[in-house]
């Protein structure tokens, strides 16, 4: 590295990571924000997973007194349920759960119906009072409860009509044995099982890309402009170092801020995330993909490494001629909250959906993105697809040597001093 | 005498507006030169395209033999610039902000820590230095980038307004420091300034600048001899009297 580069980058690094604003709105605060957010979920949803599965009581209102309503209430007793059995009138009844609570309205002739082979009703009402989710859970429980039941009661009444049939043969006469195929082998597992852990595991990647974007094009648009208001960019340009060091000094301590800026992000994210789909990952099963033969290969994560280089690269080169142009902090901070829509776009379509179901001019608008291929990149780790990133790559390649060419002949003109560049409109 | 600025028919033209309109001078080594007019006068413009940050329209600029625009690289080696509003990086100490400048200029860590000594003796400051400079007062910090300018004994020094806006302390303190250090080490200096005691304390020559014409060119004593003033403010105001009413 040439000795004026390396006193630039040193310099850039050093003043940037000892602004608070930097350090702390940038590194520190996402890097305690996140896991304290995931914390709070943790806890919160922990305590709410406890207090759901503890004693639950249902008010009954037994007006059959039949053989039904007996085993319903026995069911429920076995299941860890306490019931308390109501006299007199429905509307005394109801009044019991006015303030939350279940009430379960076991109607007259019930188990004759059922007995008889027509279909019966138990009526539930679940109490609101705060609309919390506790009330909703303990809800979801009853009915829970209630469906294993009838599962229960269909098997006792073809056990009584057909003594000598198998039920669940009965019930389920198929199986379904269902396999995925990937790469030409069948694996023991759902695709819809698969497909989820797929979309789960495959969401950090496009997340993580565009933090380290946007990250990178704030510090780097921003760090030209804190030089012309703090008054030191007509210093920096009358001594003896180029003007493309100072440009390639200011990528490069981008570069590196935003980097630290993502190890942080990244860890707090990767908590979070952690934190508050566990739950979700452990319901549908936590299988290791490389167990089921999606092992991503080398290859892949060499592509992409290129394709964020140099979606790096190019986001820097635009942030940083832009922010050049602008004529102090809050007009490069103006520019680049519009230029970073073009950052999230391609991760939100393709967090959401593939690129193949998207209407063909969306496409079209995603491919001229350069953003879209570490995006394309990191679901082709699965996929292996990658003919759309080798295409990508000579595009990024065009698009950055372009930017960056334009980044340097704005810096090596006056245009360094005197661009004026705003989305204010001006006093006439 | 070695010409260590040459400057002919400079013209820079912005959107609307000439700045300059065709100025022409030359000073000498070791020379103290002024450059003396209103605000808008095109004294800013000058100093910028000496110091190679802007281009001009047309019209010739060189320091020491080299030509701004063809050989910029080699001026800025030669030069060292103090803008009329000028910062230093609020997160370094005054020390590192000097350290860091310094190691553009020479190769060898020796060097380097004898200009930093020179920037110490210069800025006065002391033990100041190792603070942050947000810490500094505004005398601290213009004191701070004299030093800069000065530690690093250029051929030519570019000084903006060097103590505009600085209460009479620290104004004094960077006269003496810039006479000083002009007279023993023949630094040649380029300054532009309102301050007409200034110049007269400190220049040996001064061009008088408006509306991006030179108007007179002498020493303060010739001046005010030829135009019968006993300041320059007053050789000033009769100069453009004449000049507007010619």
């Amino acid at each position: 590295m040439p000795k004026g580069l390396k006193l630039l980058v040193i310099k850039e690094v050093k003043d940037l990571l000892r602004d608070p604003k930097i350090l702390i709105g940038m590194i520190l605060f996402p890097a305690l924000i996140l896991p304290i957010m995931g914390a709070a979920i943790n806890i919160s949803t922990g305590s709410l997973v406890e207090k759901s599965s503890g004693p639950l009581t249902i008010y009954v209102l037994d007006q059959d007194g039949g053989k039904i309503a007996q085993k319903v209430m026995g069911f429920l007793r076995d299941n860890k349920v306490e019931i308390i059995v109501l006299s007199g009138s429905y509307q005394d009844a109801i009044r019991n759960v006015a303030g939350g609570g279940v009430l379960m309205v076991l109607p007259e002739g019930l188990s004759q119906k059922i007995e008889s082979g027509t279909r019966g009703e138990i009526l539930i009402y679940y109490g609101f009072k705060d609309f919390s989710i506790l009330e909703s859970l303990n809800a979801q429980r009853v009915s829970g409860l209630l469906s294993t039941f009838e599962n229960v009661l269909v098997r006792d009444l073809i056990s009584e009509s057909a003594p000598s049939a198998d039920p669940d043969s009965i019930l389920n006469p198929l199986s379904l044995n269902e396999k995925s195929v990937i790469k030409g082998v069948a694996q023991p597992i759902s695709p819809y099982v698969l497909t989820n852990i797929v979309r789960m595991q495959g969401l950090m990647g496009p997340l993580v890309i565009m933090i380290v974007l946007i990250l990178a094009m704030q510090v780097a648009a921003t760090s030209i402009a804190i030089e012309k208001e703090a008054k030191t960019l007509e210093t920096l340009l009358t001594i003896p170092v180029s003007r493309l060091n100072i440009l390639f000094g200011k990528l490069v301590g981008s570069v590196t801020i935003a980097l630290l800026a993502t190890v942080a992000n990244v860890f707090a994210f990767t908590y979070y995330i952690s934190s508050i789909t566990s739950q979700a990952i452990s319901s549908i099963g936590n299988i290791d993909l490389a167990s089921v033969g999606l092992i991503p290969p080398p290859e892949g994560y060499f592509l992409l490494g290129l394709t964020l280089f140099g979606a790096l690269v190019s986001a820097l080169a635009l942030a940083l001629t832009l922010g050049t142009l602008a004529k102090d902090v809050r007009g490069a901070q103006s520019i680049i909250g519009i230029v970073i829509v073009p950052v999230f776009l391609p991760t939100i379509f393709l967090m959401m959906g593939d690129m193949q179901t998207l209407p063909a001019s969306i496409q079209a608008a995603l491919y001229a993105i350069p953003f879209t291929y570490p995006v394309l990149a990191s679901q082709s780790l699965i996929t292996g697809n990658y003919a759309p990133i080798l295409a990508g790559l000579v595009y990024m390649a065009f698009f950055t040597l372009f930017t960056l060419y334009i980044a340097a002949k704005v810096f090596t003109t006056e245009k360094v001093m005197t661009g004026r560049l705003s989305f204010k409109r001006r006093s006439p | 005498m070695v010409r260590v600025i040459v400057v002919r028919d400079l013209v820079k033209e912005y959107p609307g507006r000439r700045a300059l309109d065709g100025i022409t001078f030359e000073v000498e080594e070791g020379e103290v030169f002024g450059l003396i007019g209103p605000n808008g006068a095109g004294k800013t413009t000058t100093l910028r395209i000496l110091a190679t940050i802007i281009k001009p329209t047309s019209g010739y600029v060189e320091v020491c033999g080299k030509d701004v625009l063809k050989e910029d690289m080699e001026v800025r080696r030669l030069i060292s610039y103090l803008p009329e509003e000028a910062g230093a990086y609020s997160n370094l100490s005054g020390l590192e902000y000097l350290r860091f400048m310094a190691s553009f200029y020479y190769n060898d860590e020796k060097s380097v820590k004898s200009a930093i000594e020179r920037a110490i003796a210069i800025s006065g400051l002391g033990e100041r230095l190792k603070e942050k400079t947000s810490n500094y007062s505004k005398g601290m910090r213009r004191r701070l980038l004299l030093a800069r300018t000065l530690m690093v004994r250029p051929k030519l020094a570019i000084l903006d307004e060097p103590t505009s806006g600085l209460d009479v302390t620290h104004a004094y303190h960077l006269r003496r420091v810039i006479k000083s250090y002009s007279k023993d080490y023949g630094i040649t200096v380029l300054i532009s300034s309102h301050n007409m005691l200034e110049v007269e304390y400190l220049c040996d020559r001064v061009a008088l600048i408006d509306q991006g014409r030179i108007i007179e060119t002498g020493s303060p004593d010739e001046l005010k001899s030829k135009y019968s003033t006993v300041n320059l403010e007053d050789t000033f105001m009769k100069v453009v009297g004449f000049a507007q009413g010619s």
